[in-house]
Parts: structure tokens; sequence; C-alpha cells
């Protein structure tokens, strides 16, 4: 093995000051998620591949795999969700359950940009929950989330999965033309949507998909083109999900985009994401998720986000938003037993403090602490002090 | 302050064209020098010239807003995207090409060798669209060669006025999809700097279709 001091594709260490900066932003999530009642979880991190593969929730070649003793097909943790489903679905419990989540998720595939494939998330779930109220406490929770890391520049698109299905009975689709037409959308791909063999209104309909985004005026424009009851039912409980948020004064970091429309399989409502500046990709990503409790036997209506903290950490950074500094800022040497008391009287204090223990001289510690980036050097002669 | 990747070339040419009719100051994009970043105070631009396969990639990781590129390199890449604009400029087919003699008998040969610059587009189509396997063959240039050496049988390449296939004995077999430039943007930028990425989608559309309307 040549390549003994590097880390494989896709994974980083991380350094000292960094490390203490990332533990203190999952402190203050880990804080946040516990004042609204979520009960923090921790999984095992490694879990049979049939629970993210056997419902299509994950594309196998997404997974890192390898087997247990008994040749059993594992694979390392992907998301929380789903770990967090099955944990659920498999106790006797009373509903509505709050948990909540920080752990590192593993992603085989394309990184860069500060995408890794080792990440960390933090992520609330709550499920055996229905209705605009509850959408609305995950969002709300979520945009807490990040104004709490520091992340202040914000943005939360809203959409509603239910509002393009309802379009398709609608505009009498076909499941191919759908699909075609769902990735264009996903794509803001408007030179796809003209070239289908639709009727103008339904044209346009689909043309505003790709392009309106706001809140409430958004709203107003979609719901008098729309007969589908479905798709006007999404409509009005993302007026509820508005109104819930405006309480909040959340609502300056919202907008509505109804192109924002997933992938099928996964999420049933209400869909959201959320952005920052200097990272190119969403920081945030919810919804509801009402039928990933069947592939386990149970019909468990539940909400829930995530956002990463390893995403938030570049952004915070690239934003210049984050001091990194050592642990210690004062380092105590020369006579090693008044050293050492005076050490310990400092750390009495509070104050975080290195004691030398290999006899540096005033000159090494001096030349030591600056490379360390330690503040303060104190350097005692004994018994003079 | 908008960052725009332009593919290098004629497309790059063009695409400052089209955004000075529709009303941008790209001096300095126009200065003639070595430098890779030309940037304008005034206008609040940044553009950016990278090679075409790279483009998807500046916007894709968010160090570009905005890029101008063929979908071919859209298709071969598989970026996470938005694709606002088909700008028309840059039209071409992307097609399998091989002997006149293989015209309507493509599917009578089994496990194909197919020789081409764009792996992940000849997979797709083969796999996805004819559903069947192939042996593909990277390469890099002057794919035409393939067939008329034995090394595939056919070619799945890009197809402007047919000329070069024609004058070396090759036909277009089928086409996998149609070409041109597009304009494509990232997805958080898309959100992040709404006020100044709309404005110049409306801008460049209304730009385009009055050069329609001229010729």
């Amino acid at each position: 093995m040549g390549n003994k001091f590097y880390t494989p594709d896709g994974f980083t260490d991380l350094i000292p000051g960094l490390c203490a900066c990332k533990r203190g932003l999952e402190n203050k999530l880990r804080a946040l998620y516990s004042l609204h009642g979520y009960d923090e979880i921790e999984t095992p991190g490694v879990e049979y591949c049939d629970l993210y593969t056997a419902s299509g929730f994950v594309p196998e070649e997404e997974l890192y795999k390898f087997t247990d003793s008994a040749g059993r097909l594992l694979c390392t943790r992907y998301d929380g969700t789903v770990p967090a489903v099955r944990f659920i679905a498999g106790r006797n419990e009373t509903f509505p359950v709050r948990i909540s989540y920080i752990e590192n998720m593993f992603r085989a595939g394309k990184t860069g940009g500060g995408k890794q494939s080792g990440f960390t998330q933090g992520g609330i779930e709550l499920m055996g929950a229905k209705g605009a109220g509850s959408d609305a406490e995950v969002l709300a929770i979520a945009i807490k989330s990040a104004l709490e890391l520091g992340l202040t520049d914000l943005q939360i698109s809203i959409g509603q999965v239910e509002f393009f299905a309802g379009l398709k009975r609608q505009m009498n689709l076909t499941d191919e033309q759908a699909q075609d037409i769902r990735e264009a959308i996903n794509r803001r791909d408007s030179v796809t949507i003209d070239k289908q063999s639709l009727s103008r209104e339904d044209r346009d309909i689909l043309l505003a998909m790709t392009e309106m985004s706001g809140t409430y005026d958004v709203l107003d424009y979609f719901l008098p083109k729309v007969t589908d009851e479905g798709a006007k039912g999404a409509l009005t409980e993302l007026k509820e999900i508005l109104d819930i948020l405006e309480k909040y004064g959340f609502l300056k970091y919202i907008t509505i985009d109804l192109g924002l429309i997933g992938s099928e399989e996964y999420y049933t409502g209400m869909i959201f994401k959320g952005f920052t500046y200097e990272v190119g990709f969403p920081i945030i990503s919810g919804g509801r998720y009402d039928d990933v409790s069947k592939a386990f036997g149970k019909d468990i209506s539940s909400v829930g986000f995530s956002i990463s903290l390893t995403l938030a950490l570049t952004a915070l950074i690239r934003q210049d938003k984050l001091v990194t500094s050592p642990a210690a800022s004062v380092i105590v040497g020369g006579d090693y037993e008044a050293a050492s008391a005076a050490v310990e009287a400092l750390r009495a204090e509070g104050t975080a403090a290195i004691l030398d223990t290999t006899g540096l001289s005033e000159d090494e510690l001096n030349s030591y602490a600056q490379a360390k980036g330690i503040e303060t050097v104190m350097y005692l002669n004994g018994g003079e002090d | 302050m908008l960052t725009i990747a332009l593919s290098k070339g004629r497309l790059a040419e063009q695409t400052l064209d089209l955004m000075e009719k529709a009303g941008y100051d790209v001096s300095a994009a126009r200065e003639k020098s070595r430098k890779l970043i030309l940037e304008d105070g005034k206008s609040g631009l940044r553009f950016i010239l990278a090679k075409p396969a790279d483009v998807p990639t500046y916007v894709e990781l968010g160090a570009a807003d905005i890029g101008v590129v063929g979908k071919d390199t859209l298709l071969e890449e598989g970026r996470q995207l938005y694709e606002v604009i088909d700008l028309g400029f840059g039209k071409c087919r992307m097609c399998v090409a091989g002997p006149a003699a293989l015209k309507d008998k493509l599917d009578d040969i089994p496990n194909k060798r197919v020789g081409t610059k764009y792996p992940n587009i000849t997979r797709n189509y083969f796999e996805g669209v004819k559903k069947e396997s192939v042996e593909i063959i990277k390469l890099n240039g002057s794919v035409e060669l393939a067939p008329l050496t034995g090394l595939a049988e056919v070619i799945v390449d890009i197809v402007e006025s047919g000329r070069t296939l024609y004058e070396n004995g090759l036909e277009v077999l089928e086409t996998v999809a149609d070409i041109s430039a597009r304009v494509v943007v990232n997805r958080v930028s898309m959100k992040m700097k709404e006020d100044e990425i709309k404005p110049m989608i409306s801008k460049l559309r209304q730009a385009l279709s009055e050069g329609e309307a001229n010729t």
C-alpha cells in the first residue's frame, strides 16, 4: 500500500480547530432539537443492504457494501430517515413520535464543490403526524437550524409533489409523457416542455412551474387554473403552511417553487430544499414521506428534514463567519512544579491551558506557542515566583 | 456579481454577440489576451473561459453561476443543472454512423463495437433506448477511423453537415439526439441570485426571438 497517508476518495479528516467548530455546530443543533421535544437516537451505521434497495429508495451503486460473517449483504448508513423509520416501525409506539439524529452518512458517487462521500447530517423526523401544522413545524425547525448555525443568508424553496400528480390527471398525460415532463421540470428545461404536444393552456401551466417563484402570488396564479382536486388540495395545503410560517416571521426566507417535484417514490406531499451562498448544493432537504413506512408493513404518516453540517461548515468558512482557534489559550512552562501548580489554578478558573511536559527553554516555549497559535505564554522560574 | 462560464471557441463568440444584443456590456470578455478570467466591475459580470466539457462542472459545483455549453456535453456529463434556454446555434445531431451497407441492418449485428468520444451518451442510447449491450471503445478524435480500420462496426458522434462521413464512405444510420447550445444555471444561484439571473434569462430570450424574427 503506497497510500498510507491518504484518505479514500470522497473522505477527509477534520483538522484540529475545524473539528471543534463542527462539534460546536452539532451541539447547537442538538440543543435546538431537544428544545422542540425531539429525542435523539443513534442507529448503528451499518444496515442490511435490502433496507435501502428493496423498495428502490436508493440506487444500489450509491451504497458502500460489504458482507457480514454469514455472507449477508450489508451497507453503510446512507441517510437518517430510512433507518429511523425502520427503528420506529419495529416498535410499539404511541404516535406522534419526535426523533432526531446527528450522524455520518456515506454515499458513493459524484463529489466535489464541498460535497463529500462521507458527511454529517443533523435531522428530525415527526412520525405519525399529518397535516399542515406538522409540515410547518418541521419547516420552522429547519429554518431555525440554519439560523442557529449562523447561516442567515437563507432561501427555502417549498414544493408539493401532489400538484404535478394532479396535473398529470388533469392534462391526461401518459406515464411516458409525464416522466419526460417531470424530468424537464426538474431541470427547469422549458425547451422540452415547449416541444410536447399539449394545449396552449396546459403548456403555459407547465412552463410557469419551471419559472415562477414567490409566496402567496404563486399559489393565487395557479389556483384558478387547476381543476383536479388533488392539485387544488396541494395548493390549499401550501397556503396553510405559509399562514403558519408567517406567524413565526419566517416568510422572508421562503419561496414557493412548484417546479420542485423530487423523486416520486419517496416524497408524497410537501417537499423543500434550503440554499445559502458559496456552496453549489442545497444544504437542507426535507419533506413528507407517508409511504416509506409501507416498506416495513406499517402506515405511519411522516415528515422530516436534514441539514448537512459538512456543507454548512464549508459555507460558514467561505462566508467568513467562522474563526478557528486551538483548544488552549495559555501554555505554561519553566520550573515543572511551579508550572503545574499554575496550570491547575488556570484550569480551575475555566481557562484552557497546556502544561509543558518536555522542559522547553523560554525561547523554545515562545516559538512553540507561536507555531501552535497559542495566545499567552507563561514561563515560570522555580522558587523566585 | 454573476460568473458566466463560456465554452472556448466559436460558441463563446456567438454567446457574447447575443449578450450584447440583449443589452449587456461584454467588452471585458472581448479583450484579446491570454487571461482566463475576464471581469467587468461596471456590468457586474465575470467571464471564465473553460474547455467545453468542463463548463457543466464549473456550473454544477457553483464556481460559475451560469454556463453556455452544447447539449452534447450536457448529455455526456449528466450533471445536475437547470437547463433554461435553447440558444439555437451550434446546431447539429448526435448520430450512430457506419458503412452505408449497414443501413437498416444495425439491429442484426449482435454485441456491436462502438467507437465514440461520448461513452455515456452511447451507453444510455444503446442500453436505455435500444435495450441492447454494446462494447464501447472510447476514442479522443477522428472517430471516423474506427469503422474504416475495423476497430469498431459503428461510431456515435456529432454530425453537422455529414461531409466528413460522406468523404470517408460512411453514413448516418440513426439519430440519437438533436444538439444545440444551451444556457445552464447552477441550482443554488437560481435561488440566491434570482434578481440578477431571471432578468438575464428573459433578456436573452427576447434577443433570441428578435434575432429569429429578423432572419
